[in-house]
Order: structure tokens, then C-alpha cells, then sequence
């Protein structure tokens, strides 16, 4: 392959699996083309789906548990060669396909004893003023709790089952003759993903909220102990009284909407929803953008040894911004001691500093405009995790339309990244010096990672913002004369740079840092 | 079921997406359309996995057009149809067989399950047996009659364990509640009136490409609009990535590197097509249908010299 390492293509669309940015990129960037060819073949014979060793290892899962890594991949053929060894090979893929999927999701105990899902749209549709109040409370300090989506919320929980428990949400500061009172109510996207997994059973209700739900608790249970009952009694017209199970085709068609509907969520959303899921990743709805601009974010000084800080004292005196004559040459003739004095004089372009949300001017827009909004907050799963009381979010994701949408404009990232905390990286990396510089760039100042799907193909894309201004190289060049100075690179822009090969900038200029030295 | 040359498979429309929930379906289209589409739902067996996925099946909407085009597939308004079908009045028809095909469902899944619990039964107690049978030879030493002796207490010990299965079998009379995948019964035969797809761009070129067998699936993994098989993706790699553009539309030559190089890289030839607009524009869409359009496509590998 006719390839050489450092601009290799296949870098920028290989699919990762899992966002998890932090620990992918140094491991990819070391890696050769051969690897890189090698990684994404992988990735394709991920998707090719060998249902046959799938179905097997759930024939072993019965007796021994096995993860889904243990599975082995599907070996394929080039082309076909008309063999029945292949047509048959085909057929038992096929087969076990068929025999997978046809699975029906069934809740054993029936009755009382699954988690069961009540859809009932219009209940919570006129909550919009109390949802304010609330947030109004919140500004003040007295219970953080975090937004609600009370108004998005579908479908009341009965019963509750492992998978349900870290989703769905009371609400509280209901009357005491409110049916269903302190009931988990599910967004949609939840619902769906718990109807998928074969956690729930969602039922179209065909009697009112309150007469399955009464308001008072002890009525409530003493219908519980009727529903018992019935299970166990003679006649199931009964069972069907208050309402009916919904297929799955019914809950995608109730469920899933286009954006901006309410108690719905677009198919692309609950894919990468159910995606991160499965992952294992805890993840809930961002809340809406607050009417008030962020608050500057104060830059983090990039923390210096005390033999350094020693140094700076007796060598440098406090460098001034250098004034340029209106004429003459760049550098000012005169007798320099360090690089770093001329550098200073050549550094002539204005430059970004990240750490800095730029101040709204008319022409740039300070509202995120969709599609490039955040939508979902994601944590990696932790033990301490709850849905109500949870650290900031480890992942800000937006998702977009691979089809339906471009990479973003500098209009459309900024306001994505100036809503974004400041994340710079691993603490180690800040002390690290020069050393962890590469590091420091790729990682950028702040970061938002956007979800692109194409028809049920989702692929993760971290943007982040480069923070060249922070490194200066030149100031390098005055320490100590060591026989190849690496890196190079003048300076850089203010990059925005996008995807993960962002903080490349440096590459350019390797030969010239080389030569230095003799 | 109706023969493979004419059964209709129902493609759930919902907001703009086109869904295939049955799984007859997904195998029918799979082999007689050459269709495979994305697997994008949560494998209810194993659900904390991202290899495998189950259903629904989500398909273009160039190959919900092609299904339908070929008659061999209508669209449904999901949306529109459960939610008509679903506040009838509880007496009608429609529901009653849903509810009956879900009784019938749930009756089976219990059949299934104590099926089960008679086979872990059974492997329980040929291993005790099989314990028992070897237990005897390791303590050979032991008299016969000690033995007869320890067989009493197990046999003992079997019938009770047998009674409690049979009086826990009564008493879980209540069926297991069932999540049909599709609301069958529910379901109304296909309705010739909903609106086909729109046009679109790519339609021409995966036509083509689905006429001539081969097989293609999203291209988002490879950096392309589609991926194009050989064959079934079960058993075959991908040998092309493909981009669609217009007979007139200009070609950047950097696109051409770009998705070239890209294409290489992963071991995959670049094919871009397009459709050659009709000659004087005499022939309109209707009988444009019926004789083929002529499509041109090219494939490109990166050199490398």
C-alpha cells in the first residue's frame, strides 16, 4: 500500500465503536497504514453480522455466561464462486438469522409481576408554566434537581424492573388527589429502549389515568392485589378491561416523531440513544440551552515548576507586546540574545485564545442552530450515577443526519463549543511541558462530540478546539541546545479544527526543528 | 403465507423513516430483492451488545422506493393506522383478533417455558442419576445393600421435588404478557392511496446496482453514499464504495482523489455513477419505468505508482 503514516486517509471515517475519545486517538496515531487497513477491515467484519456464531454462543449463554466479544467473527469469502459449500454457508447465516430474530420478547409471571408501561400522551401537556416555576426555584438553590422534559414524558411506569430504574422521573409537587402520584414517568426514547430490550410491556390504555391509577395509595394497592387476582382467575376478558399490550411496531409508531414533537423523539436520536446504551453509558436528555449567556470561563494558567518560574526571572525580562515602526524591516535591528524576542516581533496575525467565548458580535450568531444543538449529556457508567443527582456530563453529543446535514460552519460550531465547559485534558498533561504538548492539542480546550447516523450506521465525531496559542514553540528554542529540537511548526493558527485529527498543525515544519540543532 | 413471487411486504413509514418489523419479511427481501439494510434494533437476548441487532430493520428510502416500484412492497402510515385502529371501540374486529392472536402468543410462550422447565428437570435428575450410577463404582467397597439403601432416600427425594413443579405449574396460570414485534391482526391490508417516496437523487444508481445483484448498505463506515457487496454482506466484503451524481453534475477531481484514495485505503474500489437524462425528454416517468434507463458507472483504484 502506497501509503505514508502521517496523512493517511483512512484516519479521519474510521469508525469507533465506543466515544471514547480520550482513549482511542494515541493509540491510533501510532498506528501504520497496514494497521489502519487492518483496524477498519475489522470494523466491516463487525457489521457483518455472523448471526450463526451469535446464535450459538445464546445456546451456551444458557448454562455459562459469554460477552459478545468471546463471539467469533465470520470469516467471507472474496466473491462468489458458485460452490454449494458457500450457498449452503449462506443458507445456515440466513437460518440462524431467521432464528434469532424471530425471538419474541415475553415477560414471564405476566400480570403484576413486569415493569409495566401505560402510554398516555396528553397528560402532562399543559405543564409548561410549573416546569418554569420550578426552574426559577432551582436558580435559587433550594433542590437541584435537573430539568424535568415533564411536558416530553409519555408513558407512566407500573412496577419497575433493574433496567428502569435508573430512568423515567416522578414528579413531584403534585396534588394529593392527582391520579398516579409519584409514578415514574418514562420519556420516550426510555420507554422504547425498555420496550426493545424486553423490559417492558407498554400498554395502550383504553380507560382513563385515574381509574388505573386512583389517587389514593391504599385503593391503589388493593387494586394491585385484583390485578393478582384476576391473572390467577378464570376469565382474561378482565385482563383486558383497562387496556391492551402494544407490539413493538406500535411503540415506534407512537413513539418515535419528528424532531420538535412533542412526547416523541426522531428515529436517528433514540438510535444513538439505544447505541450508547447498550454500551453501557448513562446518558439523558441535555437540558434546553439557558436564556443567559455562559459565563466566561476563566482560563486555567498553565502551571509552572518553580525552577522554571526561577529561571524566567533571571533571563527574561517581562516580555512587552512588541510595537512595529510603520515602516521598516519586521524584526528591529538590533542584537538578540534568544529566539524568542524575534518570534515575538514576527507574531503579527491575531489569534483565537480558546479559553476566551467570543464576545457576540452582530454577525456571528450566539444561538446553536439545530441541527447542531446539544441533545444529549453522557456520563460513563459509574457506580455513583443517579438520574436525579449526577457529576457534570463526561459527553456533550449532538446528532446529526449524515444525509440531511454538512460539516458544520464556523457558525454553527462556535455557539456548540462556547456552551461547552472547558475541558482540558488530564491533569498531567498540563504539567507535562513540552512533552505532552501533542497531547494537550489533540485533546483541545473544550470538546462536543457529534453523532452522525446514517440509516441505523451511527459513527462518533469528537470537534474540539485546538489551543495553539498556548504553545509556543519558540520559547523552546532558547533553552537548552539539544541535538534535534522535535516539532516544529510556526506557531499555528487559531484552529478550530474539526474531527480527530485535529492538532496536526505541528507536522508541517518537522524539518526545520530538525536542522537546527548543528 | 403467500408464494415469494407475491407477497407484499409492509414497510412502516414513520416520520420519514421507512421500518421493516417482520421478520418473514426481512428474510424475503434479504433473498428474493436483494435488500439487507441495517439491523437497527436492540437484541432483546442480549441486549448489552452493539455487534449484534435485531429489529427493526431500517431501510433507505431509495429501497423502499425500489420495493415498491417492483410491487412488491406498500408503504404504511404507521402513525396514522394505530392510532385509528387503536381507539375503535373495543367490540370491533380488528382488535379482537389482535387480542386473540396475543392470547395465542402468550399461551404458546407459556408452553414454551414449561417445556424448558421440564427439560432443566430432566437434565437435573440424569445428572443426579448419573451421579448416583457413578458414586457406586468409587465406593466399590461398600456392601449392595448399602446401595438399595441410598436409592430409597433418593427416590424419595425425587417425587417431592416433582410434586411442588406440577402445583407451581397450576398455580402460574396466568399467562406470561407478551411484546409482539408487529401489531399484526391490528394491521390493515395495504392502502393503495399513500404516497409513494419522493424522488430521489441516488434512486437511479441503486436501481441499477440492485438489478444487477448486488447488495448495498449504507456507506457512512466507508466514507461513501453507499457500500456495494457482491453478494449477501453475510457471506461476502464489500468491494465498492459508491457515490451517486448527476449526468451533468461536475465532478470535482479532488472528490475523485479524496474518495479514491479513501476507497484504496480500505481495500475497497471507488464507483461513482450516474443516470443518463432521456433523449428529447419524449419519455415521461410512466413508461420510463418499463424500459430501463441507461446508467454509467465508472470504478476508480488508486494507483500508487
Amino acid at each position: 500500500m502506497a501509503l505514508d503514516d502521517d496523512d493517511n486517509p483512512s484516519l479521519a471515517p474510521s469508525p469507533s465503536p465506543t466515544p471514547t475519545p480520550s482513549t482511542t486517538p494515541p493509540a491510533q496515531a501510532q498506528a501504520t497504514a497496514e494497521e489502519q487497513a487492518d483496524l477498519l477491515e475489522e470494523d466491516e467484519n463487525a457489521a457483518s453480522q455472523d448471526f450463526l456464531a451469535f446464535a450459538a454462543s445464546l445456546q451456551y449463554r444458557k448454562t455459562a455466561g459469554v460477552s459478545a466479544q468471546t463471539i467469533r467473527k465470520g470469516e467471507k469469502d472474496f466473491e462468489s464462486h458458485g460452490t454449494r459449500a458457500q450457498a449452503d454457508a449462506l443458507e445456515q447465516s440466513r437460518g440462524a438469522m431467521r432464528d434469532v430474530l424471530s425471538y419474541t420478547r415475553v415477560h414471564p409471571g405476566g400480570g403484576a409481576a413486569a415493569a409495566r408501561g401505560w402510554y398516555f400522551p396528553a397528560w402532562w401537556e399543559g405543564y409548561q408554566e410549573r416546569e418554569e416555576e420550578e426552574r426559577g426555584k432551582e436558580k435559587e438553590g433550594e433542590e437541584k434537581r435537573p430539568f424535568g422534559f415533564v411536558r416530553e414524558r409519555v408513558v407512566v411506569l407500573e412496577g419497575s424492573s433493574v433496567a428502569s430504574q435508573a430512568l423515567g422521573r416522578a414528579v413531584t409537587g403534585q396534588a394529593k388527589d392527582r391520579p398516579a402520584r409519584g409514578r415514574d414517568w418514562l420519556l420516550p426514547e426510555e420507554a422504547l429502549y425498555l420496550v426493545e430490550r424486553g423490559s417492558l410491556d407498554l400498554w395502550w390504555p383504553v380507560k382513563e389515568l385515574g381509574e388505573i391509577f386512583p389517587p389514593d395509595g391504599t385503593v391503589k394497592e388493593g387494586k394491585d392485589k385484583e390485578v393478582g387476582e384476576e391473572g390467577e382467575g378464570e376469565e382474561e376478558v378482565d385482563e383486558y378491561e383497562q387496556g391492551f399490550p402494544l407490539s413493538l411496531q406500535a411503540a415506534y409508531a407512537l413513539l418515535i416523531g419528528n424532531d420538535g414533537e412533542r412526547g416523541k423523539i426522531s428515529l436517528q436520536k433514540f438510535q444513538v440513544y439505544s447505541n450508547l446504551k447498550r454500551c453501557g453509558y448513562n446518558i439523558l436528555r441535555a437540558p434546553p440551552p439557558a436564556k443567559t449567556s455562559p459565563e466566561p470561563i476563566i482560563p486555567t494558567p498553565i502551571t509552572t515548576t518553580l525552577w522554571q518560574w526561577f529561571t524566567s526571572l533571571l533571563t527574561k525580562p517581562t516580555p512587552s507586546p512588541p510595537t512595529h515602526l510603520p515602516y521598516g524591516p519586521l524584526v528591529q535591528p538590533g542584537l538578540y540574545r534568544s529566539y524568542a524576542s524575534i518570534y515575538r516581533q514576527m507574531a503579527l496575525l491575531p489569534r483565537h485564545t480558546p479559553s476566551t467565548p467570543l464576545p457576540p458580535s452582530p454577525s456571528e450568531p450566539t444561538t446553536q442552530e439545530a441541527p447542531f444543538t446539544i441533545h444529549f449529556h453522557v456520563w460513563k457508567s459509574a457506580q455513583k450515577w443517579t438520574k436525579l443527582r449526577h457529576p457534570p456530563p463526561d459527553f456533550h453529543l449532538a446528532v446529526v443526519d449524515a444525509q440531511d446535514s454538512s460539516v458544520p460552519t464556523l457558525s454553527q460550531i462556535t455557539p456548540l463549543l462556547n456552551a461547552m465547559p472547558s475541558d482540558t485534558g488530564r491533569p498531567e498533561w498540563a504539567t507535562g511541558g513540552a512533552g505532552r504538548m501533542y497531547a494537550r492539542l489533540k485533546h483541545g480546550r473544550r470538546n462536543v462530540l457529534i453523532a452522525v447516523v446514517d440509516h441505523g450506521v451511527i459513527n462518533y465525531m469528537r470537534f474540539a478546539e485546538g489551543g495553539f496559542v498556548g504553545e509556543e514553540l519558540f520559547g523552546r528554542f532558547d533553552g537548552v541546545r539539544r541535538g534535534g529540537g522535535k516539532g516544529g511548526g510556526a506557531g499555528g493558527g487559531g484552529g478550530k479544527g474539526g474531527g480527530r485529527n485535529n492538532g496536526r498543525g505541528g507536522r508541517g515544519g518537522r524539518g526545520k526543528g530538525r536542522g537546527r540543532g548543528r | 403465507m403467500a408464494s415469494p413471487a407475491d407477497r407484499q411486504v409492509r414497510i412502516s413509514h414513520v416520520a420519514g423513516r421507512y421500518l421493516v418489523f417482520d421478520i418473514d419479511d426481512v428474510v424475503h427481501i434479504r433473498r428474493h430483492h436483494g435488500i439487507c439494510a441495517v439491523l437497527t434494533g436492540t437484541m432483546p437476548q442480549n441486549p448489552t451488545q452493539n455487534l449484534f441487532l435485531g429489529l427493526p430493520v431500517e431501510l433507505h428510502a431509495e429501497e423502499a422506493r425500489l420495493l415498491v416500484d417492483k410491487g412488491a412492497g406498500y408503504i404504511a402510515d404507521e402513525l396514522a393506522e394505530h392510532l385509528s385502529q387503536l381507539t375503535l371501540a373495543s367490540d370491533a374486529p380488528a382488535r379482537k383478533a389482535y387480542l386473540q392472536h396475543l392470547k395465542q402468543q402468550r399461551r404458546s410462550a407459556q408452553q414454551v417455558f414449561s417445556e424448558e422447565k421440564a427439560k432443566v428437570q430432566a437434565m437435573h435428575q440424569d445428572k443426579r442419576k448419573a451421579k448416583k450410577s457413578v458414586t457406586p463404582p468409587a465406593s466399590s467397597s461398600e456392601a449392595p445393600a448399602d446401595t438399595s439403601e441410598r436409592d430409597a432416600p433418593a427416590s424419595l427425594f425425587d417425587t417431592p421435588a416433582s410434586t411442588p413443579a406440577t402445583v407451581h405449574n397450576k398455580k402460574e396460570s396466568s399467562l406470561p404478557g407478551v411484546t409482539p414485534t408487529t401489531s399484526q391482526p391490528l394491521t390493515t391490508p395495504p392502502s393503495s392511496s399513500y404516497p409513494t417516496t419522493p424522488t430521489l437523487k441516488n434512486y437511479p444508481l441503486c436501481q441499477y446496482l440492485n438489478s444487477r445483484g448486488y447488495y448495498t448498505t449504507p456507506g457512512l463506515r466507508f466514507g461513501g453514499d453507499y457500500s456495494v457487496y457482491p453478494g449477501d454482506p453475510f457471506r461476502y466484503h464489500a468491494h465498492y464504495l459508491a457515490n451517486s451524481y448527476g449526468w451533468h453534475e461536475q465532478v470535482a477531481m479532488l472528490d475523485l482523489v479524496t474518495s479514491g484514495r479513501l476507497g484504496t485505503a480500505v481495500k475497497k474500489g471507488f464507483l461513482f455513477g450516474a443516470e443518463k437524462p432521456a433523449e428529447g425528454g419524449t419519455s415521461d416517468r410512466g413508461d420510463g419505468k418499463e424500459k430501463e434507463k441507461e446508467v454509467r458507472v465508472f470504478c476508480i483504484e488508486w494507483a500508487g505508482m
